[in-house]
């Protein structure tokens, strides 16, 4: 026991001293926020093909009025009356495209092609079909007697609230929004802190072999107390950082919220909250990837004004049901969760750095010990987000290889306690079975040199 | 005196191949026990069985008439022959660390660590990382490293080996002060230059099989041939069929640059050393006359080869590092 504390104390100590691991607790969080801040600018800014595309329009169909009010970007000119010229001037480049709408039937345009040099996208395709089926829609409208003013009074908006109901008989505000980010943030960094801390061990235990240390140190101390020394103090190291990262988060949170508080009135919290509904109603389709909500984000980024107006309405709209998530089950779902799965996937990297010579030996191992790491964050990704209630989103939080992931995931949701206890349980046993099998072949493994190791010799070993 | 460690009819096994076979060995307290054999004798192998790092297939270690057990390992020091330091560390951090590894309290492991670094004369170094220092400077940390729970029994996998020579005499001195303050120590090598002066006792392995053991003028003795040298100042007319001795009496005869010449002769029971010196008296201008005592170097060479299989070879190649 005590040369498993001095081992301990080693590797924690070596790693928290180390300036890198100082600098980067600080900037991690930094260039975190920075990377989600350029993705979501590149995404909406430039995005978009922002080419202007002059483009043939064959308008069979006078009723359709095509070559009126042309979507953004493009330019329309009359289609020359044979198909030959047409299809040769699209081939020479004098034109992007040439669209001939053939149908005359307003209810389906059915035979309506779009000609071109290159591949259309996806996002080209929908933007066309869109600006075709409301023109055919207006058209439709119109024959009814209806003006255009009149068509958009008559578009219905609907806010749909949603409040739980405790055993307690309290009813409070929710956000399933607000939930699967947080659920989500989660997974992620527990993740992430798998692989960046598990590779920490493996290659703590690799060093040691390459470096000739460890028969020094096997002379006095077991194997298996060296691995699981190794084991803690880098998940020590782990443990340091993100509760440095809570506590930078949190004073982040106080800061902002300090802000919101001061700057917005009880009225115009209100509407906010409603109009931000809308707005993420619209997000929450983008994200499945429907034809729709593509021209819907083509609509939202033709305002620019409103992506910024949305996002600090989101943020109000969150501020009722962040204090009223239960945090104390989240945090400790978390703690526990993070250290089994960390634990679990640490002995086997610890295993991997002991039998192997060098660096470049390693990824014959590493592929199936990251599939099921990998495979967990999928699932926790698709579909613990959409039914975190879900037979499926219960069965791989069962598991204890996809657990660690899955089960933060439903942690914001509300998970009951059988079911946590359950699936922590199983993921100790796990736990504890691997890191007896794992330190049988670090025992040998350490002090193997020579060929290259196989998963037959691993096998052996472990026998 | 008791042996401080004892190994008892000791086999370990390696897949097919048989690394230790039936080995008895015991060492003395306060004495410095020589191993030698030639690579991939299984040195290697039977100090990691002493070491406690792996343990004999059949057979019995003893350490102080004990069953030998991971305790004891506190009251040892260990330098393999591969070795290395943590690159990263600083050398003070690296002492203490392997000294509260060895059981030492954290005041105790400063102060050794403070004695040890005043005692080679390198305090300046105490903070400096080990990638920074010189390699010989690293070489001295790492004998240190094992030295610093002041153990009862020392044991050095090749300490010579990839030592500069100035480090190697270092390290000599060291031992033999060890040795003198009653710490018992073993050491392997397959170089004969340290062995005769440094050593009480020796066991010769070779093939995983004890060939040969005891104390090392003992086994001189047991080893002597009966060859004598007699100098001259020049060349002389031995003239040996006249005493009535066979011509195979003369083994050699060497000119040496100072123009001194140095015969060697065949002693026996019908030709004793008396007479030689007497035969030799007669012929002038003597100056040298030895007894021609077979070096360790010499005794190791005749034993192996002597040994029914051909030497395994010089290469590492023969020493099994898998362990299963």
């Amino acid at each position: 026991m005590k040369n498993i504390f001095v081992i301990f104390k080693r590797e924690y100590l070596t790693r928290v001293k180390n300036k890198t691991f100082i600098i980067m607790t600080f900037l991690a969080p930094l260039l975190m926020v920075g990377f989600y801040a350029a993705t979501i600018y590149i995404a909406t800014e430039t995005g978009e093909d922002d080419r202007t595309k002059t483009v043939y329009v064959s308008d069979n169909n006078p009723e359709l009025l095509l070559s009126h009010n042309p979507p953004a970007n493009y330019v329309l000119l009359p289609a020359p009356s044979d198909s030959d010229s047409a299809l040769a001037h699209v081939e020479r480049g004098l034109v992007h495209a040439w669209l001939n709408v053939e149908d005359r039937d307003l209810r389906s345009v059915d035979s309506a092609t779009y000609y071109t040099s290159e591949t259309p996208s996806i996002t080209e395709k929908e933007t066309l079909k869109e600006w075709i089926r409301n023109k055919a829609t207006q058209r439709q409208f119109a024959r009814l007697g209806l003006r255009e003013g009149q068509i958009d009074s008559l578009q219905s908006s609907c806010n749909l609230e949603t409040k739980e109901v405790s055993s307690q008989g309290d009813v409070k505000e929710s956000s399933s929004g607000l939930k699967s980010g947080i659920g989500f943030a989660l997974a992620f960094m527990i993740y992430i802190f798998i692989f960046v801390y598990g590779s920490m061990v493996m290659r703590s235990a690799m060093e040691e072999k390459t470096n000739r240390i460890v028969e020094v140190i096997v002379s006095s101390v077991k194997p298996f107390d060296l691995m699981m020394g190794k084991i803690l103090g880098v998940a020590a190291v782990g443990l340091t950082q993100f509760v440095a990262w809570i506590v930078l988060a949190v004073g982040l949170v106080f800061g902002i919220s300090a802000l919101f508080l001061n700057s917005g009135s009880g009225m115009t919290t209100k509407q906010a909250v409603q109009s931000g509904v809308e707005a993420r109603t619209g997000m929450g389709g983008m994200g499945a990837g429907s034809g729709a909500a593509v021209s819907m984000g083509g609509e939202m980024s033709a305002q620019p004004g409103g992506m910024v107006h949305g996002a600090s309405d989101m943020a109000a709209e969150f501020t009722e049901p962040l204090s009223n998530l239960p945090y104390f089950q989240i945090l400790s779902v978390f703690l526990l969760f993070f250290v089994g799965g960390y634990l679990l996937y640490s002995s086997f990297f610890a295993a991997i750095g002991s039998a192997v010579n060098q660096e470049s030996d390693v990824q014959q191992f590493m592929m199936p010990v990251t599939l099921p790491l990998v495979f967990g964050f999928v699932i926790a990704q698709t579909v613990a987000l959409k039914a975190p209630h879900g037979a499926m989103a219960k069965l791989f939080s069962m598991i204890p290889l996809t657990s660690p992931i899955v089960m933060v995931v439903r942690a914001p949701f509300g998970v009951p306690l059988s079911e946590l206890a359950l699936s922590f349980g199983l993921l100790v046993l796990t736990f504890v079975l691997m890191v007896w099998l794992s330190s049988r072949i670090y025992r040998i493994g350490i002090l193997s040199y020579g060929k290259k190791p196989t998963w037959k010799d691993l096998w052996k070993w472990l026998r | 005196m008791s042996p401080v460690i004892q190994a008892i009819d000791v086999c370990k096994t390696f897949g097919e191949q048989r690394v230790s076979k039936n080995i008895h060995l015991s060492v003395p307290q306060g004495s410095i026990y020589g191993l030698l054999g030639p690579n991939g004798a299984g040195k290697t192998t039977l100090i990691r069985m002493l070491s406690t790092i792996t343990q004999p297939d059949s057979g019995e270690i003893l350490f102080n008439g004990e069953p030998l057990k991971e305790i004891h390992a506190q009251q040892m020091g260990y330098m393999p022959e591969e070795r290395g330091l943590y690159k990263k560390m600083t050398v003070a951090e690296q002492l203490l660390f392997f000294a509260e590894l060895r059981g030492l309290s954290n005041k105790d492991a400063k102060a050794s660590v403070k004695h040890w670094l005043q005692r080679l004369e390198m305090m300046d170094w105490a903070r400096k990382k080990v990638e920074e220092i010189s390699k010989g400077m690293a070489q001295k940390v790492q004998f240190v490293s094992c030295v610093l729970h002041n153990p009862q029994l020392l044991i050095l996998d090749e300490p010579f080996s990839g030592f500069d020579p100035v480090n190697a005499d270092l390290i000599k001195d060291l031992i033999i002060e060890l040795k003198n303050q009653g710490t018992s120590i073993i050491f392997s090598t397959h170089r004969m230059d340290n062995v005769e002066s440094l050593c009480d006792r020796l066991a010769i392995i070779h093939q995983g099989e004890k060939v040969l053991d005891g104390g090392v003028s003992e086994i001189r003795r047991d080893h002597f041939t009966g060859i004598f040298e007699v100098g001259f100042n020049q060349m002389v007319d031995w003239d040996l069929s006249r005493n009535s001795l066979p011509a195979e009496t003369l083994i050699s005869m060497q000119n040496q640059s100072d123009g001194k010449v140095v015969y060697r002769f065949q002693t026996s029971d019908s030709f004793t050393p008396e007479q030689l010196l007497k035969l030799a008296m007669t012929k002038g201008n003597l100056v040298h006359f030895s007894e021609n005592i077979p070096s360790i170097h010499e005794i190791f060479v005749n034993t192996v080869s002597k040994s029914a299989e051909p030497i395994a070879g010089a290469t590492k190649a023969a020493e099994p590092f898998v362990m299963f």
